[in-house]
């Protein structure tokens, strides 16, 4: 990644924080819309937890050998 | 009657495969394509309430029944027969055109199906047809897959079949009905048999088991045919099943663990389908019309943007002959179409502004909002991130980026290829810019506007940061060679045991058996092949059987004679 391609998805971040204080200030049909960035908070949270939850289930639980099912 | 019959759009693409091997060779990938224009023609041209009935000992069949969902389904499934088509355009194995037209015909037949048992022999058609795109790739592993598919399919077919017989028995009817919630054990048996083909959780092994095994451009049929016919019966008869949303939701988030825990890319995509058929089972669970709306143009989409997603993984498996990610990166120099291709479906199926994910993905999100069920909401929503982290980051960063390039050697690929994979891409983009053609077509009226802007502040919100994080994690995603066990680990396990005792047990016992008849009649025909060694034991002469004709033929009649005088004195 280049710098200029993270400094347009900076842009594009701020531009929708400010959108959420200005369009949607009275915005309240669920119960997070009172939490600011709650969507950016709630995606990078979920991102994180399926990594790790992911990673954990097939450390301990399910991964194999490719050939476990022909021996 | 009989010109209703074959206009059926279903038979329409059934009748093409008995017509295909009747042609030459080098016609028949483009006659191919001439069915499913025909059947969509035939599909535009049927007007709401159309019907096609007959009667089969007894019962009222009603062969073909139209209303908006219908039509819907049916559009789709013979545009992606076409499409897919174009695909396989430079295949010449007649086995595998042949499966797919039934394929399709099948999935189309299940549309339009207006009684049970129509219904039910569509359904055993596409299981039956589909099995040979898996066998096609002619590996033992290949082989293997498909009979295990064959085997859940057949038994799902069976319940269903249990369902519908059960259904017959206590209310005398098989024409298609809505069961409310939980209405009968009849009404449950056939919800397991449709959730089989669903891939409902946790009846979906099938899924990741056998896609990713089938040939190129089989995979690509079956991406769309399948889950999506179910996806079909589901809205039709079962909306507004509670335990739907639950399963959807639970389906949504492992299948999205899953294509994270994967590393084979049509595994990944494999297992992608059950997360993205769980958005539409969330809605139908939910059971509102505009919940109802999503699930039908979530389907819809999806079958567009996933079987482009399939298309490009396919033509990296063609070109390079390999899907698994360790051994891929660096591509995007030598595959670079594919890549545009590939990442169209990747936005579109995380739901990007713009694109056809993003009409549908948020109906069905929002209308379980709506519904009041803000946790099924928030839910989706995570299984979405998930999404975009797997096929819409994972999958091509580790196959076209990662590395600056590759050694690896590219195979041209048939153009074929990039005019299917091109017509599935302008139609993502085109249903993402223009979302009102395909909201006409949707069994409820609706006005919803996905274009907001709490709309495009949520998706960049959330796109935004989960690239972030992809980011930030992204070594801990990287390929390795690895096979993930899943729910089929509890047949394929004990698959050598059972197979033991109920197959090779029961033919030891059968070749012993055989064996030991076989020996005991040679040991009788040798004793008794020349019956004068019975009749004259005291010489020592050897009996030679002409020597003795004359008199032997006397004693053979007259034996021949005695028991015929018994037979008539015991007769009369």
């Amino acid at each position: 990644m280049k710098n200029w391609q993270w400094i347009v998805l900076g842009i594009l971040f701020l531009t929708t924080i400010v959108l959420e204080f200005t369009v949607l200030a009275d915005y309240d049909s669920h119960w997070w819309n009172a939490i600011p960035a709650f969507y950016a908070i709630w995606g990078f949270l979920s991102c994180l937890a399926i990594i790790y939850v992911a990673k954990f289930i097939s450390k301990n639980i399910v991964k194999r050998d490719p050939d476990y099912y022909d021996r | 009657m009989i010109a209703e019959i074959i206009t059926i759009p279903g038979i329409i693409l059934i009748l093409g495969a008995f017509i295909l091997p009747l042609l030459p060779e080098k016609l028949r990938s483009t006659v191919f394509l001439i069915f499913p224009i025909a059947a969509l023609a035939v599909i535009f041209g049927r007007p709401d309430g159309y019907e096609v009935s007959g009667s089969l000992a007894g019962l009222e069949l009603v062969l073909m029944q139209v209303d908006s969902l219908s039509r819907l389904f049916g559009i789709i499934f013979a545009a992606t027969a076409l499409i897919a088509g174009i695909y396989a355009w430079h295949i010449k194995e007649l086995g595998q055109q042949l499966a797919a037209l039934v394929y399709a015909g099948g999935a189309i037949g299940v549309t339009y199906a207006g009684d049970f048992f129509t219904l039910l022999v569509f359904w055993e058609l596409m299981a039956v047809s589909s099995t040979w795109l898996v066998w096609a790739r002619r590996t033992a592993e290949s082989d293997a897959a498909g009979m295990r598919y064959l085997i859940f399919h057949v038994l799902g077919g069976g319940i269903l079949l249990a369902g519908i017989l059960w259904h017959l028995a206590s209310t005398g009817s098989i024409a298609i009905t809505m069961f409310s919630d939980l209405e009968s054990t009849a009404a449950i048996l056939m919800l397991i048999g449709v959730a089989i083909n669903a891939a409902v959780i946790p009846l979906h092994a099938w899924l990741p088991d056998a896609y990713p095994k089938a040939t190129i451009t089989g995979a690509v049929f079956m991406s769309a045919f399948t889950t999506k016919s179910a996806v079909y019966v589901l809205i039709r008869v079962f909306p507004g099943w509670e335990l739907l949303t639950w399963f959807g939701v639970a389906m949504a988030i492992y299948g999205v663990l899953y294509a994270v825990i994967c590393k084979d890319m049509r595994e990944i995509l494999a297992y992608h389908i059950v997360s993205q058929v769980g958005f539409m089972v969330a809605g139908i669970g939910v059971g509102t019309e505009m919940a109802l709306n999503g699930s039908a143009a979530h389907a819809y989409s999806h079958i567009l943007y996933k079987s482009l997603m399939f298309m490009g993984a396919g033509a990296v498996l063609y070109a390079t002959g390999t899907t698994k990610l360790v051994e891929l990166g660096g591509l995007k120099k030598k595959m670079r179409w594919t890549m545009l291709l590939y990442m169209v479906g990747a936005f579109s199926i995380s739901g990007l502004p713009l694109f056809n994910g993003f009409i549908s993905k948020a109906m069905t999100v929002d209308a379980a909002g709506y519904a009041g069920n803000e946790t099924v909401m928030l839910l989706l929503i995570l299984a979405g991130v998930g999404t975009f982290l797997s096929v819409g980051l994972k999958l091509p960063y580790f196959t076209w980026f990662d590395k600056e390039d590759t050694d690896i050697e590219v195979q041209p690929l048939p153009v074929n290829m990039y005019i299917a994979m091109g017509m599935a891409a302008f139609l993502c983009i085109f249903y993402g810019l223009f979302p009102n053609t395909l909201y006409i077509y949707l069994p409820f009226e609706t006005d919803y506007q996905p274009f907001t802007v709490y709309h495009f502040v949520e998706i960049t919100q959330i796109a935004l940061l989960t690239f972030a994080g992809f980011w930030l994690y992204r070594k801990k995603l990287a390929g390795e060679r690895i096979l993930a066990l899943d729910v089929d680990w509890f047949y394929r396990v004990p698959a050598p045991f059972f197979r033991r005792v109920f197959v090779n047990a029961i033919d030891d016992l059968f070749d012993w058996t055989e064996k030991t008849v076989h020996n005991f009649a040679i040991r009788i025909s040798g004793q008794f092949n020349n019956p004068m060694e019975w009749l004259n034991p005291f010489s020592k002469k050897e009996h030679q059987a002409r020597t003795y004709s004359p008199p032997m033929d006397v004693i053979m009649v007259f034996v021949l004679f005695v028991t015929l005088i018994f037979g008539l004195f015991l007769i009369l």
